[in-house]
């Protein structure tokens, strides 16, 4: 087998556009990333940040205008388009496996496809569908259909495996089992490419996080470093109805320990190496001066949602109100 | 290709429509009821009656009096826009007008068109002699010469043709639709074994639907079959694929159920009308003509009556086999060039 040293990925200067009614949108504008084998590697952005057309290209689904993409050590053409495939584990954003199969049959279609690979029961193990291995799909609830999915993406031991969203709309309970699957896939020395939306998704299972926006690479590196990279590790919310203008950037730095803002109209967070005790008080002294009587003073750790925020200016979550 | 990705795509492919009662009825349930409905309706019996307009005028009733010789007509009289518009509809074969000479109008489209013609000049020629001589009708019972007869092989044609492109266009589309085209794109699965799996699996039930067809006409018409099985299997399997061509050719690019099942329709529609399955298309003229005779349907029923109401041999049907095959090939050439996974 050939191109089993270097990276597992390597994207390089990749761009992709879409044309649609004479409307040009830019998925992906020149991005840069390199996934070294073993690791497990986040993709964090917004709806529309370019992160599923990133990860199609690397799919070989989506051929990208220019840039490079390279695949375990090869590139998407005829020829070797079958050996990459054989190498790599595929769930897509969404899918819908034929409606009257059962879980068993979808998998054993999808094992077929492999000259080596793990067994249908191995894999329904590794998921926890055993129990629904003769339920048909159009019975399977929506947590079920996703583990099915990210089944058929093991069936040939992959290498490299892309999750696009894998637990999207899951419940707490699917998402953890979920995340049980990648770390046995990293175990075995698999690589894993997944996207996100979840900042907790990314900080707990990923070993290094890309934040993507607008389809460009803005920030990456392991979780904690990001955080670290804010300045403190912690930090205060304050909510206010509308701070009107009232209260400035500078106000906030001011305050006792504060080494980053970031204000919004109804919403600042302050970042913090140690919140001092001095800081409720002087939250308060400072809204009153200007008028705002009522506010909520919230504490937290800092997150990755902290760090979209600084590099943005925008929440990650689309909950901002305009 | 390995047989065993094959197999595995065939497998799934004839699942999931074994497990759709609703398709399974349509493409194989409805053909045999539509059979037994016709067949009943078309039963032999006494020849009916041709049915012919007398245009009111001075003269209309002596026209009709003189008409009324032969019991095979069916004689009405109609006011003038009264009878053009049973013309018009077919419900009257000719209408006459008592006029010096006497006029006779007639859709020369109509099959039963000729022989009210006939009818009614020998019943006028007769009429003016004398007294009629009597005349003796028979009816065309034997079998081979039946309705029913033309029906059972067109029957076929049609069944092949829809299960050719419901059966294949349909799921494909809505298998790009689910996305699961893209999915099945991203893995080792080679699109030939696609292609051969998938046929294989839509493809399965074909001849023994026709075999069910067929059996139905022998057992409870007579229908004959009078020529090889060999023949009759090959255009069975070859006609298939033509149809199955077109359904994929047909989904090829398409994005959406509706547009497959509007595309569908746009082409299955002449093939019904004009194919050669209700009545026969041999006499049309211009367009029509054209129409009816590059039409896969046209050739493959046809053959079909070749092989089963005459002992056509393999030979017989050589060149309608070879030019479905050829339509075939070309519609799964055009088809994989353009596929679209996703
Ligand atoms: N086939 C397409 N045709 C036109 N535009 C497209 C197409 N696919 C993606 N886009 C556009 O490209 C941009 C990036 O889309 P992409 O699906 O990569 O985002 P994403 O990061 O995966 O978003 P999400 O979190 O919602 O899945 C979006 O603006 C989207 O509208
Ligand atoms: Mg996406």
């Amino acid at each position: 087998m050939s191109g089993t040293a270097g990276p597992a990925i390597e994207l390089r200067e990749l761009r992709k556009t879409y044309r649609k009614k004479g409307e040009v949108v830019t998925a992906v504008d020149g991005l840069d990333l390199v996934v070294a084998r073993g690791e497990v590697f986040g993709l964090l952005g917004p709806n529309g940040a370019g992160k599923t057309t990133t990860v199609e290209i690397c799919e070989g689904l989506t051929e990208p205008d220019s840039g490079l993409a390279r695949v375990l050590g090869r590139e998407w053409r005829r020829g070797v388009d079958d050996e990459i495939r054989a190498r790599i584990g595929v769930c897509l954003q969404e899918t819908k496996f034929h409606e009257k199969a059962t879980v068993r049959e979808t998998l054993a279609l999808f094992a077929a496809f492999f000259d080596r690979g793990r067994r249908v029961d191995e894999v329904l193990d590794l998921v926890s569908l055993r129990e629904k291995a003769s339920a048909r799909q159009a019975s399977l609830s929506g947590g079920q259909r996703q583990r099915l999915a990210v089944a058929t993406a093991l069936l040939g031991a992959p290498e490299l495996l892309f999750l696009d969203e894998p637990t999207t709309g899951l419940d707490p309970q699917s998402r953890r089992q979920l995340w049980e699957v990648v770390r046995s896939v990293r175990a075995g020395d698999g690589t894993v490419l997944l996207t996100t939306h979840y900042m907790d998704e990314a900080q707990q299972l990923c070993d290094r996080v890309a934040i993507v926006d607008q389809g460009r690479v803005i920030a990456l590196d392991t979780p904690r470093a990001l955080i670290r990279s804010l300045g403190g590790e912690h930090c205060v919310e304050i909510d206010v109805d509308d701070f009107a203008g009232r209260v400035g950037r500078d106000d906030l730095r001011r305050l006792p320990g504060v080494v980053g803002v970031e204000l919004s109209s109804t919403r600042a967070v302050l970042v913090l190496p140690h919140v001092e005790s001095s800081l409720p008080g002087a939250v308060e002294a400072l809204l009153r001066a200007r008028g705002l009587v009522d506010h909520r003073f919230a504490v937290r750790p800092a997150s990755l949602e902290d760090v979209f925020l600084h590099h943005t200016g925008r929440q990650l979550a689309e909950q901002e109100k305009p | 290709m390995r047989m065993r990705v094959v197999r595995a795509v065939a497998r799934t492919t004839f699942r999931e429509f074994w497990r759709s009662p609703e398709a399974v009825f349509w493409t194989y349930g409805f053909p045999i009821l539509m059979a037994v409905v016709l067949g009943f309706s078309f039963r032999p019996g006494p020849l009916p009656k041709v049915p012919v307009a007398v245009v009111d005028g001075p003269q209309a009733a002596a026209m009709v009096a003189a008409l009324g010789h032969d019991d095979r007509l069916q004689v009405e009289r109609l006011d003038a826009a009264a009878a053009d518009r049973a013309l018009a509809r077919g419900r009257v074969a000719v209408l006459v007008r008592a006029e010096q000479p006497a006029v006779l109008r007639a859709d020369p489209t109509r099959p039963d068109a000729e022989l009210a013609r006939l009818l009614v000049e020998r019943t006028l020629r007769d009429a003016a002699q004398g007294p009629p001589p009597p005349l003796a009708v028979e009816a065309e019972t034997r079998p081979g010469a039946r309705y029913i007869d033309f029906l059972i092989p067109g029957l076929i044609g049609l069944n092949l043709l829809g299960a050719g492109m419901w059966g294949v266009g349909f799921q494909l589309v809505q298998m790009r639709t689910h996305h699961l085209l893209r999915r099945l794109a991203v893995t080792p699965m080679r699109r030939s074994e696609f292609v051969a799996g998938y046929l294989a699996g839509r493809l399965a039930l074909v001849l023994p639907e026709a075999l069910a067809i067929t059996l139905f006409g022998t057992l409870l018409w007579d229908v004959p079959f009078r020529g090889g099985f060999l023949p009759w299997t090959c255009l069975v399997l070859v006609g298939s694929f033509a149809f199955a061509g077109l359904g994929c050719l047909l989904a090829a690019r398409v994005r959406t159920i509706e547009a497959v099942a509007g595309l569908m329709n746009a082409a299955q529609l002449p093939m019904w009308v004009l194919g050669g399955t209700f009545f026969a298309n041999e006499r049309l003229e211009g367009v029509m003509h054209w129409a009816a005779e590059v039409m896969p349907l046209t050739h493959l029923n046809r053959a079909l009556r070749d092989v089963m109401l005459e002992p056509g041999t393999l030979l017989d049907v050589a060149w309608p086999l070879a030019a479905l095959a050829a339509f075939a090939a070309a519609c799964f050439g055009l088809a994989l060039r353009f596929f679209r996974w996703q």
